[in-house]
């Protein structure tokens, strides 16, 4: 049988319509600003959930440019791809614009 | 500088209203994103990483005290307090919001300002030469020309869905700073047999994934018959380039594949037909439009001015600054100044609304109100009096754009990359503000010497990275930024493009490595000789062999 690459879990990402905001798929149906909040799947069915929600939020006019993504396994939630961790917190170079993975409790 | 007439008011208002209904449309879900896509890219407005992003064209660069401040007052109200000058002589803002778009529109509308065209398989804003109007080598006015193309080519409905965009460029002078061979038609100002002032036309050049230099098709056009000879450009490229194939759909491709004798055979076949035809401009147009570009009223200085003279003398820092910030004016005892958008450690191109406010309010005391962008990512008062930069040199260090360091190391041009670009593949801010850190020393800066470094963050190559005397291209190789280096490119009358010294860098290397071409440089050259000079003399095989050693 052929060695299959280790599936990672995923999250659903997009941004806002109206304000172009990064934004994240969470497990209320609803989407947050913080990669923290995202409803992480971990099997074949909870990824296709994140792609029926990810087409229903874009025909419903809520987001656009949605993609579900990598993040790291296990532990906290941290996108696996630089861009994804760059949108998940803002420009590398304007830490003082930048918002933090977790809403700031 | 150009004023609109009804004409420009009136369609620049229906686009702006027009737009309006477009995004209440979209908001009410009456139109789908695949509808109104092309739409907001029509009016300039992208999405990036983290937001909307809003380009406004700056035609040829140039801006007025009142635009500037509308400009600072959209980057506090509608953005986060700053925006980002380009290559493209226009300028960006990162933080946009879709429903905020049409008030921002409308509020550009009132300084003669918008978004159109400055996205999209059109003609994009015309670039020409930062000195325009006053460099003492130029022949005539590129402002003339790049205006007359920006309005026969706004809204040109035979030229608004060309295979792929399209950029011009013009340079009056035989020194040229407005890259013209690396545009899809770069023009320059040229004398004819007869002493008249007409056009050389180059076609054909790009950067990107394949970089072209221009070929040259026509080496003089009688002024009057400008506009007929790029119709008959555009029209060949409109019905032969590539649609197919986006990364073959450049004029530059189909220039290289029927080869600049046969394309330019095609153009003037084409001429011949539309000359006939009453598109060009009639003489007496050109002459209202070029009373628009007429000098201010200078006052009669001798030079050299006492002043400024002494307190060079006095100051060793002010020295230094006019020796690399301070410019050759044409009018005796004036100068123009560039203003360093490349603080050590800075973002290349970014200001501030208070630093533009800061500019406009001293371009409005010493450069009779306007201001340049250049493609080079800084700010030009064109029509300082030399008596004056004393007191401008003190004030620009207040607000930050003092660095004397204009054509050397740490003038980098550096694209947005992949901190805001949803097409790049790495970052490119942090590698030139690295670069800038570490040649941080102006003293070595000033012994360096002219060096041109540029950084893209993918292979479309926004900064401009082929043309670099070093070249930088952030690529992404299983998900590790690297950064390959190319040497010798140039975007002078001279231009060439930069060549792949070998397999790429981290980030961290790639800081060593530029160190390390430089020291070489430094250890081979002639004296007086150029970074460029001497690449060009030695060729690439030194700087390998000095940066792979031990590798």
């Amino acid at each position: 049988m052929a060695k299959t690459k280790e599936q990672l879990p995923k999250i659903l990402t997009a941004n806002d319509l109206l304000t172009g905001a990064t934004v994240y798929y969470t497990s209320a149906g609803t989407w947050s600003s913080h990669a923290a909040d995202a409803l992480v799947a971990n099997s074949p069915e909870a990824i296709d959930s994140l792609t029926k929600a990810a087409a229903d939020a874009f025909a419903a006019n809520l987001v656009i440019d949605q993609a579900i993504v990598d993040i790291d396994a296990g532990g906290e939630i941290r996108p696996a791809r630089l861009r994804e961790m760059i949108r998940a917190t803002g420009p590398t170079v304007r830490l003082d614009l930048n918002k933090s993975i977790s809403p700031i409790k | 500088m150009y004023a609109y007439d009804t004409f420009d008011q009136t369609i620049v208002r229906e686009r702006t209203s027009a737009f309006r209904d477009q995004v209440q449309r979209r908001l009410k879900g009456e139109l789908t994103e695949e509808q109104f896509r092309p739409l907001r890219l029509m009016n300039g407005l992208y999405l990036q990483l983290h937001a909307y992003m809003l380009r406004i064209a700056v035609p040829y660069g140039t801006l007025s005290v009142k635009q500037l401040r509308k400009l600072a007052e959209i980057a506090r109200k509608y953005d986060r307090g700053y925006g980002h000058f380009t290559t493209r002589q226009n300028i960006q803002f990162n933080w946009i919001k879709l429903e905020q778009m049409p008030d921002i529109l409308a509020e550009l509308a009132e300084v003669e300002m918008h978004g159109i065209q400055t996205s999209g398989n059109c003609i994009r804003n015309v670039t020409a030469d930062h000195f325009a109007g006053v460099a003492p080598d130029e022949l005539d006015d590129p402002r003339v020309v790049s205006e007359i193309i920006r309005q026969w080519s706004t809204f040109h409905p035979e030229f608004s869905f060309l295979p792929r965009k399209f950029k011009f460029a013009v340079t009056g002078a035989e020194n040229d700073r407005a890259a013209v061979q690396w545009h899809d038609i770069g023009i320059q100002l040229v004398k004819g047999d007869g002493g008249e002032v007409g056009y050389r036309i180059y076609v054909g050049g790009g950067m990107g994934r394949t970089p072209v230099i221009a070929s040259l098709i026509r080496p003089f056009l009688p002024k009057d018959q400008l506009l007929s000879y790029l119709e008959a450009i555009m029209r060949t490229y409109n019905r032969y380039g590539r649609r197919d194939n986006i990364y073959k759909a450049r004029i530059k491709i189909l220039v290289r594949d029927l080869g600049p004798e046969e394309f330019t055979r095609q153009v003037e076949e084409e001429w011949a037909e539309i000359r006939k035809t009453d598109v060009n401009l009639p003489a007496e147009e050109e002459e209202r439009i070029r009373r628009f570009f007429s000098p201010p009223t200078y006052e009669t200085i001798s030079a050299p001015v006492a002043d400024y003279e002494k307190a060079k003398s006095e100051n060793a820092a002010f020295a230094r600054w006019s020796e690399t910030n301070v410019h050759p004016h044409k009018i005796p005892g004036y100068a123009a100044v560039t203003l360093s958008l490349k603080p050590i450690g800075g973002i290349p191109g970014d200001a501030t609304a208070e630093q533009m406010e800061g500019v406009a309010d001293l371009a409005e005391q010493f450069s009779f109100g306007e201001v340049r962008v250049t493609h080079i990512q800084n700010l030009i008062l064109a029509d300082v009096k030399q008596a004056d930069l004393f007191t401008l040199w003190q004030k620009l260090s207040d607000i930050g754009f003092a660095t004397a360091n204009i054509g050397l190391v740490s003038d980098i041009i550096a694209c947005p990359g992949l901190d805001y670009c949803s097409l790049a593949n790495a970052r490119s801010i942090p590698i030139s503000q690295r670069i800038s850190e570490r040649f941080e020393d102006l003293d070595r800066q000033y012994d360096v010497g002219p060096l041109q470094i540029k950084i893209s963050g993918c292979i479309n190559a926004c900064g401009h990275h082929h043309a670099g005397h070093i070249g930088i291209l952030g690529v992404d190789r299983n998900g590790q930024e690297l950064y390959q280096v190319t040497l010798g490119g140039a975007g002078d009358e001279t231009a060439s493009v930069g060549k792949l010294i070998g397999p790429g860098f981290t980030a961290d290397e790639v800081i060593d490595v530029v160190e390390n071409v430089v020291n070489t440089y430094l250890g081979l050259r002639a004296p007086k000789e150029t970074f460029l000079a001497t690449y060009r003399r030695v060729g690439v095989e030194p700087f390998k062999e000095n940066v792979y050693a031990g590798r």
